[in-house]
């Protein structure tokens, strides 16, 4: 709950922004700079500062941002990791899922993979209560959905 | 009527053996949004509205000539720089959320929501949506709103942005910048406040270098700390130029401009002409991420690419400098730090930022063996570290 202070210095929202940016690589250009531009952000400002964020990723991942822009003209922004869809795709090195999940399969991946995504997904703010068994039965449901095969191990 | 999911079957397999087909429930009316004033509404029929150049000329007809525009157009891929495509998409507040991260997952380079005001009665909100111009809007909204089970197509219109709008936009926000008694930075629109001080003119364009982010402003305050006039000074990094302006202004002798991005030359070149500054004063270098010279440009040419060897050979040189600095990010300084010091004298000042204060012990532990009587000064959240180079090797 937030504490009393915070609700009344709690300031009016304008808008919410959802991008897509890759780790590192944020500039005033597209995606960035019409989706900002248009509640008169400060561009710059958060190109530095996601840029400097998001150091510790690889770069050029697409990273999951979203934008609370408030109404005068200030904004605040959480960093997520990309989707599991994609990191899935990128495990199994497909491009799109397939198209008949449940009857066709697009590829497999092993149970390593499926840990691995889970340890990076743990860091993400809304995942950080769960348990990291939790967090694999979720994935598997997720590549399920997406017709990918989890094996115990590649044969 | 067609039940709901032999009618989104049917939306894929048309889709598939694109053919035409009409998207019912489509917004006609011209979008009321304040927000874009000055775009044309071209309401869309087809699934894959290639708005080519001739979509320019229809903007001068009457708005509804261009709305019943069916046929298909004639693909020319010119002008896809200068514009993209704004979406406008009503669908229920409670599904809001997860369709716009739907519509991020299918192919929208961005969804935003405004917050309703409480006054809004309706059950209905409108994500704005862009997408880039090739893009088949259609589609993605179908594939966005299948996949989070939505039975019905939601409403959408589409119009063409121009990328000088939002750039505009931001522009208007930038005002003059104090960073000390007599120093001011000044966007090119605007008129100094105080005009006896030292007032840099800035036209930032599309490149890093405001004046008004906590890492510029330390970064001033630290050359302003330190030139005494004279010096040679080596901005790394230098997105809009300001550093390199900033010294020249301050009494530096020879200031050198270095970046990866040739958006950045072309942005330090124009703000250097802003500020009378010729080319024997300043010279900006392309480099790749390795920091070797690609190509030199004197201030007078207005081309990236041309060749200047003077300043290929000015940047090549090492321990020319009596001021470094370098405004980026932590990974490139962690890299380059050799390269980065390499350039000063010894004994002469290296300045690093562009980093997070939790950053900070990386980056000293990485400049210790170049740099000593390093000094911190923080803003924000942000820090700079600074220190002399060592005359004698570190053991």
């Amino acid at each position: 709950m937030s504490s009393l202070k915070e609700i009344l210095t709690r300031r009016p929202v304008a808008a919410t922004i959802r991008l897509t940016v890759p780790a590192g690589a944020a500039r005033p250009a597209p995606p960035v700079g019409p989706a900002l531009g248009q509640y008169r952000l400060n561009l710059m400002a958060f190109c530095k500062d996601f840029n400097a964020r998001t150091q510790k990723y690889k770069p050029d991942i697409p990273m999951a941002v979203t934008i609370t822009a408030f109404k005068d003209n200030t904004f605040e922004f959480t960093v997520k990791s990309p989707s599991v869809t994609w990191y899935l795709k990128k495990a199994a090195g497909i491009e799109s899922g397939s198209s008949r999940p449940g009857h066709v399969i697009a590829s497999t991946i092993t149970l390593k993979h499926i840990y691995e995504i889970a340890k990076v997904k743990q860091s993400d703010p809304y995942c950080q209560y769960m348990s990291l068994e939790a967090i694999c039965k979720s994935i598997i449901g997720t590549a399920n959905t997406m017709g990918i095969k989890v094996q115990k191990e590649l044969d | 009527m067609l039940m709901a999911s032999l009618r989104n079957l049917l939306f894929r397999r048309v889709y598939t053996c694109s053919t035409t087909f009409y998207i019912p429930s489509l917004q006609l009316v011209r979008p009321t949004s304040a927000l874009l004033p000055s775009l044309s509404t071209l309401g869309h029929f087809l699934p894959a509205p290639r708005i080519s150049g001739q979509a320019k000329e229809w903007r001068c007809l009457s708005p509804l000539l261009a709305s019943f525009s069916t046929s298909s157009e004639a693909s020319t891929n010119e002008a896809s720089a200068s514009s993209y495509l704004s979406v406008r998409i009503r669908c229920r507040k409670d599904v809001a959320d997860m369709l716009s991260d739907a519509l991020l997952c299918f192919g929208a380079s961005s969804a935003s929501m405004d917050e309703p005001d409480d006054c809004d009665s309706t059950d209905e909100i409108s994500i704005n949506s862009i997408f880039t111009e090739c893009q088949d809007v259609g589609a993605c909204i179908s594939n966005a709103a299948g996949s989070i089970g939505l039975k019905d197509m939601p409403s959408y219109v589409v119009t063409m942005g121009e990328h000088c709008d939002w750039i505009k936009k931001t522009q208007e926000s930038f005002h003059p910048v104090k960073i000390s008694e007599d120093l001011w930075i000044v966007p090119e629109w605007r008129t100094p406040p105080d005009a006896q001080a030292t007032n840099i003119i800035l036209n930032p364009g599309l490149a890093f270098g405001t004046g008004d982010h906590p890492t510029t402003k330390l970064c001033l305050v630290l050359l302003y700390s330190l030139i005494k006039g004279g010096e040679f000074f080596l901005d790394y990094g230098t997105g809009s130029g300001i550093l390199g302006i900033a010294a020249l202004k301050l009494g530096a002798a020879l200031s050198v401009g270095v970046d990866v991005d040739p958006q950045a030359i072309r942005s330090a070149l124009q703000n250097a002409a802003l500020n009378n500054v010729g080319p024997q004063e300043m010279q900006l270098c392309l480099v790749d991420s390795m920091g070797n010279p690609l190509s030199a440009v004197g201030t007078t040419d207005g081309n990236v690419k041309g060749q200047s060897s003077h300043g290929i050979r000015l940047v090549a040189e090492k321990e020319k400098f009596d001021i470094v600095m370098a405004n980026i990010l932590l990974n490139p300084l962690m890299e380059m730090a050799d390269h980065i010091v390499s350039y000063a004298k010894p004994g002469a000042v290296v300045g690093v930022s562009g980093i997070l204060s939790e950053q900070l012990p990386q980056i000293e532990g990485r400049y210790m063996q170049f740099l000593e009587g390093m000094s911190v000064s923080e803003m924000d959240g942000w820090a700079c570290l600074s220190g002399r180079k060592r005359i004698t090797k570190y053991s």
